[in-house]
């Protein structure tokens, strides 16, 4: 049996220095206790148990280390001045040290006299984006049936949680109906689509009306609020008619507009609109409400982003205006005035002069938008099943029918084996053999039988679920390894999000993988792998919390700016950056202060960068802005704001939970809501909090979280920058409980590098948590503590984290639970 | 020879044992034996149609009034129906016009229609009206049938903001309101209506085949149930509750497909299931009358509103030639181009409505067809469309249920509330409201010649 030390070099190695002595018991008379009578027995003493919390019900060195929870939690509030609270005497530098070393050392000490423990990860179904991928990669058939599934609930932060994820009776019956489309399309072909029409509304910006021409503007259109971007999922290959609804007006005498269509960035189509001739409500300008122009085009399957604009916005305005290529129109007859019917001649003169007024206005130049985007189809949908999922199946190799006898095994066989991720036994194939022959008595064709047996596959329990059996614990050992095949499924579900591929099951099958080479070169191909996007958008979304920027609603009156294009544009950049820390094996700390992003005119132009033209990312040097690493992009800023202001305690619990690992309590109950209606209009919102700091229950947790908060004020609640707020002036400084200040968010990024342990600490705990599927336990400490350490003697490089996550303890073990064998 | 008795089964008896399952026609059992003629009251059902933006009324009044009149331009479509529907002239709806508010005409007819009442001027959360015709009749007879009402729509609704002239969005998305304060927004995906009436599951036309599916389905959760419990010795307890929660959705899916076969009656709902909303707008409303249609038969409710199109509609009709949206056309200015196509979309609209009709004439319903007991209302709460006047509405009564008797042209005293007309209707279901918004008392002359 290969020795544990391998797979165990946590043990003993943590508590720098200390572990190795007991420490003394004079000490805990001498130094702690009357250290403790002196700073906390105020509060926290029987009589009065502040906080839940009796430190007089210690009186030995063991009681200490039999409450490990309680003192961790000691440790961390003197370390970090959260205790005792502002307002009370400050203890002495030296003596906070020597306290806390002395009870870090008992800890130590009962952590390793405690059993590892590498935990237990429940039994779980696969979460709708790892069933979508899984599919997809067992049969390349990308309908990603789970869209329709209800939602997975998160523990611990992420949707992958075993012991979260529930299976109800709907889901089973959701499984049933999506097992027999899949298996259908892969064998025969997406199946009869009729055309059916598809509205995607604007969710644009506000178009802000000026009869003024600018010099410079964006001929394309694509970052104007007149413009319209959304994503669109095509359930098939076909002809597709794309409708693009517009609103807004033209002054009248105006030359018709140009109405492109972009998909996927390219431009498709430009279609002629001319607004005259058709019903309108206005008389005195070109009205383009409900006008229609469309076209066809073909389309592939799958996720598309799509976009309408006006090209060429200012040109063929009619001549006054001065702008680019006027009208040669010849200007309209002006509309005659009606007097209103059975009026009175005064209100009849009013009305004359309103109607005079309206005409003498110069009319604005700028209002033609695009409202709506309708998609009908499919038209013409691509029958055939594609050669790839026919290669899936067949692996008898007769792609198109001819089958010998022994084919229905072959393909069964490999099926399932692929399927339930390890080898399948003949007694366990004969009942999907038993679905193929009942499907030829009665009367259908061998691929019927085929596509029979393949949804039962679908819906058995091994392919739902990612089920790790108990196997026998080796004497003494936490817990017994997990096999070839189940760490394989672990590897590709924390990577990809996905089955295993071919190269990962062989090496399961010659029970290579466990060998740390092995592991380590399967990590690295898995992260060059496009399918390691996963790891940006699964994992990358749910820790920044990106996904929340779907539901984002900025108010539209105080932040006309936001449009869909600004929405998907922040979304991207963050899931590009993440994705290049993967791809390109970049140092985890490039997440506190990396000086470069990837942006597109829209973003740069949000940013206040200059020079980037264009709809596609790039990546962009951030050096001389203001911005740097997650913190700053648009996706974090927006999402850890309200809709009509910033928050600086959002920010900073947003700080404190997923950069440096200290995430706050929930605040006390009674505790009164901020007035909103004063908010910047008698006080600056840091007068406001004031109450924060001088009270001192809420000081305990505010005292850090707000400063973090109000560094960042500069970035208003959609990520734009700005110095002033309402009326005031923003203070972006602040000072830390520890003492340390900061001017501005460039010195809070430094704070917050110099803290980078916190960070890899974070990072890490968030990522195993991920990659388990379950929430840590105190028994995972040491894990952490020494993965950041070795991370880094690595420079803190990504895929270091990864290998080490996935050598570590917790990964590659099980805890056995007592079964009667 | 077998007895005869007066027992006979009540249609919710077996529908309720199917679980979120099909619809049921009428069985043999179900109607009673010895049934004297006109004894059982077959149940009364209640339709509203509603059309936006008013008609061009010289278009659509038939000139003379009685039994004898002929068919205008636009009422010609339903003129294979001339013995059952009545033409009702004179009727209005006084609290959509002003009152003071200023603009704002769509959404208060809209608002109006069902309710008889002036919607507050809104555009924000306070929005109130008053519960309308349609809910009043079915929280009346809410009991009687699994969905008390259901309203279905043909025009999206917006969400957000003001949508005619300070008036909140809501006035124009419903015409149903529960309470006052609580308009029901109609469903305008016909697959979405489908899956809430029929269930989500897949359903097929073909018997052989869909008999086939159920067996395989059967087999399909045989293996697995075997398989589960065979992996089930294996695992932890706590692995062993999540696999449970795997079996107990088999059992329970193993359960409804048992109950189906028991009652006998596999039968499908008689039109296939939506993918969608269909390109086309007139396939698309036809289908959300098929839908209707469906629901009615299997009593699934006895209380349907349906909008063609929301007040101030926008809709282009292409496939009749008219590219143009219907809002901006009436307001045609006396342009005799717009003033045609206005004529043009309003008899397409009675063209289909008229689908819906001979639909509901070419279903069985006990002793005679679903048309002789209901009672369709089709109109506006707009009548020129063009100086958004709210009287002389274009309002139209089909079917024989509550002892109709149509085939006339019925022209009432001027600005006789519409809400009077309802009054009427919800009494010959059995409902008896005092009142109905601005209503002053019945109208005449609906069930005697």
């Amino acid at each position: 049996m290969r020795s544990l030390l391998i797979l165990f070099p946590l043990i003993g190695l943590a508590g720098a220095g200390l572990a190795s002595e007991s420490p003394d018991s004079t000490a805990f008379e001498s130094t702690v206790k009357p250290f403790l009578s002196r700073t906390c027995f105020t509060c926290h003493s029987s009589r009065l148990k502040t906080g839940n919390l009796d430190l007089e019900a210690y009186p030995t060195p063991a009681s200490v280390a039999q409450d490990v929870p309680t003192w961790e939690k000691v440790i961390a509030k003197l370390r970090r001045h959260d205790m005792p609270p502002v307002g009370l005497p400050r203890p002495d530098e030296a003596e906070i040290k020597a306290v806390t070393e002395w009870i870090e050392a008992e800890l130590e000490q009962a952590d390793l006299q405690a059993a590892p423990d590498p935990g237990r990860v429940t039994a779980r179904r696969l979460n709708r984006t790892e069933y979508n991928n899984t599919v997809r990669d067992l049969l390349g058939v990308d309908i990603r049936p789970a869209d329709d599934f209800p939602q997975d609930d998160s523990g611990y932060g992420f949707d992958n949680n075993g012991d979260v994820l529930s299976l109800s009776p709907v889901l089973m019956e959701k499984y049933l109906a999506a097992a027999e489309k899949i298996a259908r399309t892969a064998l025969f072909g997406a199946g009869p689509l009729k055309p059916s029409l598809h509205r995607l509304p604007s969710r644009g910006g506000k178009v802000q009306p000026s009869p003024t021409v600018p010099t410079e503007y964006d001929l394309t259109g694509l970052s104007l609020p007149n413009a319209l971007h959304t994503t669109f999922r095509f359930p098939v290959e076909g002809e597709y008619l794309l409708r693009v609804i517009l609103g807004g007006f033209r002054p009248l005498g105006s030359e018709p507009i140009q109405v492109a269509v972009w998909i996927d960035g390219a431009q498709v189509r430009v279609l002629d609109l001319d607004p005259v001739g058709g019903a309108a409500f206005e008389l005195d300008r070109q009205e383009l409400l409900g006008k229609q122009p469309e076209f066809r085009t073909r389309v592939t399957a799958g996720e598309h982003t799509l976009a309408a604009s006006i090209l060429h916005l200012f040109d063929g305005l009619p001549e006054s205006y001065a702008g680019p290529n006027p009208s040669k129109r010849p200007p309209p007859p002006p509309p005659e005035f009606r007097p209103p019917k059975d009026a009175t001649p005064e209100r009849i003169e009013k009305a004359r002069l309103a109607f005079e007024a309206n005409l003498a206005e110069t009319k604005a130049a700028n209002e033609a938008r695009v409202s709506r985007l309708e998609i009908v189809g499919p038209y013409d949908p691509v029958h055939a099943p594609t050669e790839a999922s026919l290669r899936k199946v067949y692996a008898c190799g007769h792609l198109h029918g001819g089958h010998g006898s022994g084919c229905a095994r072959r393909v069964v066989t490999a099926l399932a084996h692929r399927a339930f991720r390890r080898p399948v036994t003949s007694a366990e194939v004969e009942p999907f053999l038993g679905l193929v022959s009942a499907a030829r008595r009665q009367g259908d064709s061998f691929e019927e039988g085929i596509a029979l047996a393949l949804q039962a596959i679908l819906v058995s329990p091994d392919f739902l679920f990612r089920i790790e059996r108990d196997r026998a614990v080796a004497g003494a050992d936490p817990g017994y390894r997990v096999g070839e095949h189940e760490l394989a499924s672990r590897l590709s579900y924390f990577l990809w999000a996905s089955m295993p591929d071919d190269e990962l099951l062989r090496a399961a099958d010659r029970k290579s993988l466990r060998k740390p080479e092995v592991l380590a070169a399967q990590v690295r191909r898995m992260l060059k792998d496009e399918k390691a996007s996963a790891l940006a958008v699964a994992f990358g979304g749910q820790w920044l919390q990106f996904r929340a920027l779907e539901s984002a609603t900025p108010d539209r009156d105080r932040y006309p700016d936001f449009d869909n294009n600004l929405r998907l544009s922040m979304r991207h950049e963050t899931e590009l950056f993440f994705e290049n820390v993967v791809r390109e094996d970049r140092s985890i700390l490039d997440f506190i202060d990396g000086k470069y992003s990837f942006l597109n005119d829209r973003l740069a132009r949000h940013y206040g960068i200059p020079g980037i033209k264009g709809p596609e990312f790039r990546r962009v040097d951030l050096a001389g802005t203001h911005r740097s690493g997650i913190l700053t992009q648009g996706s974090v800023l927006t999402v850890s704001s309200y809709a009509t202001r910033t928050s600086p305690v959002l920010r900073g619990k947003w700080i404190l939970e997923n950069v440096l690992n200290a995430p706050p309590a929930d605040p006390p109950a009674g505790t009164p809501r901020l007035d909103e209606a004063t908010v910047g209009a008698s006080a600056s919102l840091r007068q406001q909090m004031e109450a924060h700091r001088t009270n001192p229950t809420c000081a305990a947790c505010h005292a850090k979280m707000d400063p973090l908060g109000f560094g960042l004020e500069n970035y208003d609640a959609i990520g734009a920058w700005r110095t002033t707020d309402a009326k005031f002036p923003v203070d972006a400084s602040g000072v830390l409980p520890d003492g340390r200040s900061f001017q501005g968010p460039d010195d809070l990024k430094v704070i917050l590098r110099a803290d980078h342990g916190a960070f890899a600490e974070c990072i890490t705990e968030k990522l195993l948590t991920y990659a388990l599927g379950r929430g840590l336990e105190r028994y995972d400490k040491r894990t952490v503590k020494a993965i950041t350490g070795r991370l880094a003697e690595r420079d803190y490089r990504f895929s270091a984290l990864v290998v080490e996550i996935v050598s570590s303890l917790p990964f590659q073990m099980r805890r056995a639970e007592r079964v009667k064998s | 020879m077998t007895p005869i008795t007066r027992k006979h089964l009540s249609r919710r008896t077996v529908l309720r044992g199917v679980g979120a399952a099909v619809a049921l026609p009428m069985l043999d059992a179900m109607t009673p034996a010895f049934a004297a003629p006109g004894s059982s009251r077959k149940p009364v059902r209640l339709s509203f149609t509603y059309v936006p933006n008013g008609v061009t009324q010289v278009d659509w009044t038939p000139a003379a009034t009685g039994a004898d009149f002929e068919f205008t331009r636009i009422l010609k479509p339903l003129e294979p129906f001339r013995d059952d529907l009545f033409v009702l002239s004179g009727l209005a709806a006084k609290n959509a016009y002003a009152l003071g508010d200023g603009p704002g005409d769509h959404a208060r007819a809209g608002a109006c229609f069902l309710t008889g009442v002036h919607p507050r001027k809104t555009a924000g959360a306070d929005i109130q009206a008053a519960v309308s015709a349609d809910q009043i009749a079915a929280q009346a007879l809410a009991s009687e049938t699994r969905y008390a009402s259901i309203e279905l729509g043909c025009e999206e609704s917006r969400t957000v903001g003001n949508c005619d002239s300070g008036y909140s969005c809501a006035y124009t998305n419903s015409i149903a309101w529960r309470t006052p304060t609580t308009p029901m927004p109609p469903e305008i995906n016909p697959r979405m209506a489908f899956e809430r009436l029929f269930g989500a599951g897949e359903v097929d036309l073909d018997p052989e085949t869909r008999a086939r599916r159920v067996l395989y389905r059967k087999s399909i959760l045989d293996l697995v149930s075997d398989r589960t419990r065979t992996l089930l010795g294996g695992l932890g307890p706590t692995d062993r509750r999540k696999v449970d929660e795997y079996l107990y959705g088999v059992r329970e899916i193993e359960k409804r497909i048992e109950r189906a076969e028991k009652d006998g009656g596999d039968v499908t709902p008689t039109i296939e299931k939506p993918s969608g909303i269909p390109a086309v707008f007139g396939d698309y409303v036809k289908l959300m009358f098929d839908l209707q249609a469906v629901a009615l038969q299997a009593d699934l409710t006895r209380v349907v509103t349906m909008m063609v199109g929301r007040e101030g509609s926008l809709q282009t009709y292409s496939e009749i030639g008219i590219p143009d949206p219907h809002h901006p056309l009436t307001h045609h200015r006396n342009n005799p181009e717009w003033i045609e196509k206005v004529t043009r979309i309003n008899t397409f609209h009675t063209e289909l409505f008229a689908y819906f009709v001979s639909r509901l004439k070419a279903t069985p319903d006990g002793d005679g067809t679903l048309l002789d007991h209901s009672m369709l209302v089709y109109g506006s709460a707009i009548g020129d469309g063009n100086r958004h006047t709210h009287e002389d509405l274009p309002v139209l009564l089909l079917g024989r249920g509550g002892d109709l008797k149509p085939g006339r042209h019925l022209v009432y005293p001027s600005e006789t509330p519409i809400t009077n007309l309802y009054l009427t209707l919800l009494d010959k279901m059995g409902v008896r409201p005092e009142s109905i918004g601005d209503s002053t008392g019945r109208v005449e002359h609906l069930s005697e010649v």
